[in-house]
């Protein structure tokens, strides 16, 4: 679903991913861990085509087309996710507005008709109950006066409102307390399907808990530097990553 | 024999220091020329209910005719007073007291040459009227200029829609509103003229409790100068007013606004708010902001906020990532920065009409 191959990329001058490799198959859950710097929002920020971010070499095809050649909303359109680490506030553009003309926006480019007024709020209530979001905070500006756990949930409700082919999901357990965190996975277990993919990047093994991957990788120096299965959280956890990078 | 003005203002003026005059000197009082075809309106009326009044060339089109006194207590003025002189036809509307004047629209339309036009409004006590001008022209260079003169009598209340949609030459229209105990005065502008345009508003409170909201959307694109100026004048205790100006700068345009605020020495527990913000869209464009406050009271509120800035890339990039292309994305950020100016509309199909034209100027932006 997502190859990834010899990724190599920079911000600004400074090279930050030195030849990562990565194979995500239709139906696994993969997660990334690593240091501070290793280079994992950077990896999320280049797939998702964020400006700033300039690939120098390598490849990364999603769903058998270059994906490092998709403006960022043909990315969406074709089933990419990015789940923010930092959501941003915006201002005078409701969530209800925003999410509807996103929506409608990746069934236009796809080819499909837009979705009616009706079965958008039936949508809408059936995820936002999912997640514990309330209806009037919707209708505010996209993330404003959100705490930081209800940004995290939001971004868990677009997950389940734009159903994509495959989420990216950077640091999606930061700033979350326990109940929050339960509530996220939930969203995030809700999600996994036979036809989706995963990546989960994240620091802590805490959400591994919740959302048990089928593989974790090691990324360190801004390349992949060891590969295993759900165990190898749990060794980051006790060991450090300087004792894997060792 | 009309007297042009002996010097015409120039950059070296404070008060129009942006103001693109050229067209108002070349053609001065020449009139439009003849013409009996009537032009396409029907792109330039909001699609509101209410009586409408058409002015071709500075004359009236199947109504009669009028020609309103101005204001002579009014201070003098360059464009204003000539356009007083040289009109041959106005508005003149008087309401009683506690009469509902509902919605007249009025488009003053230019064709050529140049047009000058009054539109005198006197409201008697507690008597409300929304009015909606606007200016456009057919596709000759030409002067529009335009003065309102109104007095909104005690616990009255006008609103005021005035629309600058000129696309050739310049249009320029000054408003100077009296507002007695009580009165209120609700004014949006919405300026896009391709041209260049001037738009400028003076209020007197002259009575406690007499509030004026005064704001204004200017959406520049390609080579347009918009100009705005605004001086709120607060003559006696206990008045306020807000003002919350929304300038877009695109293309090469220069977009303006001097926001003035004068509290009087006695005038105290004056509270008067204002907000100046431009989004400058592309880097080609310029947009100048100058708040203006003088306060001769110590007992008065006077806040005011003022910025210039560019779209915000965070949030640019968090809607194309969740689908929406860049220029749909743009504009969804611009409307959202001009709707702090919209605010103002009570009237929800009055609003949604003018966040509908705001949106067809962003959808039709080169």
């Amino acid at each position: 679903m997502l190859e990834i191959a010899n990724l190599h990329a920079a911000v600004g001058d400074r090279p930050i991913l030195k030849g990562l490799t990565l194979s995500v198959k239709a139906g696994e859950v993969h997660a990334i861990m690593g240091p501070n710097g290793a280079g994992k929002s950077t990896l999320a920020h280049v797939l998702a085509g964020r400006e700033g971010y300039s690939v120098t070499e390598g490849t990364a095809m999603f769903g058998g087309a270059d994906l490092l050649a998709m403006a960022p909303h043909e990315r969406a359109a074709a089933g990419l996710f990015l789940g923010f680490q930092y959501p941003v506030e915006i201002p005078g553009v409701s969530n209800l507005l925003f999410l509807r003309t996103a929506l409608n926006a990746q069934r236009r480019l796809r080819g499909e008709p837009e979705i009616s007024g009706a079965d958008f709020m039936k949508k809408v209530r059936t995820e936002s109950a999912v997640l514990g979001l309330d209806l009037e905070m919707l209708k505010r500006g996209v993330n404003v006066g959100f705490s930081g756990g209800e940004k995290k949930r939001n971004e868990a409700f677009q997950l389940g409102m734009l159903e994509p082919k495959f989420a990216l999901l950077d640091e999606t357990d930061s700033g979350l307390d326990i109940d929050a965190l339960r509530i996220v996975s939930e969203g995030i277990n809700r999600f996994r399907r036979a036809d989706r993919g995963v990546l989960l990047i994240t620091h802590y093994q805490r959400l591994l808990d919740h959302v048990r991957p089928d593989f974790v990788h090691v990324l360190s120096g801004g390349r992949i530097i060891e590969s295993g299965g759900a165990d190898l959280a749990h060794r980051l956890e006790a060991e450090g990553y300087e004792g894997i990078a060792a | 024999m009309i007297d042009l003005p002996s010097s015409w203002p120039s950059r070296k003026d404070e008060a129009w220091r942006w103001a693109d005059l050229r067209h108002a000197e070349l053609w001065g009082t020449k009139p439009p020329p003849a013409n009996d075809a009537l032009p396409e309106t029907s792109v330039h009326w909001l699609d509101i209910p209410g009586e409408r009044r058409l002015f071709v060339g500075g004359h009236p089109v199947d109504s009669e005719a009028q020609l309103p006194m101005p204001d002579r207590t009014l201070p003098k003025h360059p464009l204003a007073d000539l356009a007083a002189a040289a009109a041959v036809a106005g508005t003149d509307l008087e309401l009683a007291a506690g009469e509902d004047g509902g919605t007249l629209q009025l488009l003053h339309l230019g064709t050529g040459g140049a047009t000058h036009g009054v539109t005198r409004l006197t409201l008697g006590a507690g008597a409300r009227l929304t009015l909606i001008e606007s200016f456009a022209d057919d596709d000759a260079d030409h002067w529009l200029n335009h003065r309102l003169d109104a007095d909104v009598g005690e616990g009255a209340s006008l609103t005021r829609i005035v629309r600058l949609r000129t696309r050739h030459g310049l249009v320029s229209e000054r408003a100077a509103v009296t507002l007695a105990g009580g009165a209120r005065f609700t004014q949006l502008a919405v300026v896009s003229a391709s041209g260049a345009a001037r738009t400028e508003v003076l209020v007197r409170h002259d009575g406690p409790g007499a509030h004026a909201d005064v704001n204004g959307i200017l959406l520049g694109d390609g080579a347009a100068a918009l100009d705005a100026l605004t001086r709120l004048e607060h003559r006696v205790p206990g008045t306020g007013s807000g003002q919350v100006w929304r300038l877009v700068a695109a293309g090469q345009s220069q977009v303006s606004v001097a926001g003035g605020v004068n509290v009087a020495r006695h005038a105290q527990l004056t509270d008067a708010e204002q907000s100046l913000k431009a989004l400058v869209l592309k880097r080609t464009a310029a947009a100048h902001l100058k708040p203006e406050l003088e306060i001769f009271a110590d007992d008065v509120k006077c806040a005011h906020g003022c910025t210039v800035g560019e779209l915000d890339k965070a949030a640019l990039f968090y809607l194309q990532s969740r689908g929406i292309p860049v220029a749909e994305a743009q504009s969804l950020l611009t409307r959202a920065f001009v709707a702090d100016a919209l605010a103002v509309i009570a009237e929800p199909a009055l609003r949604e009409a003018l966040d509908a034209e705001t949106r067809g100027w962003l959808e039709s932006r080169t």
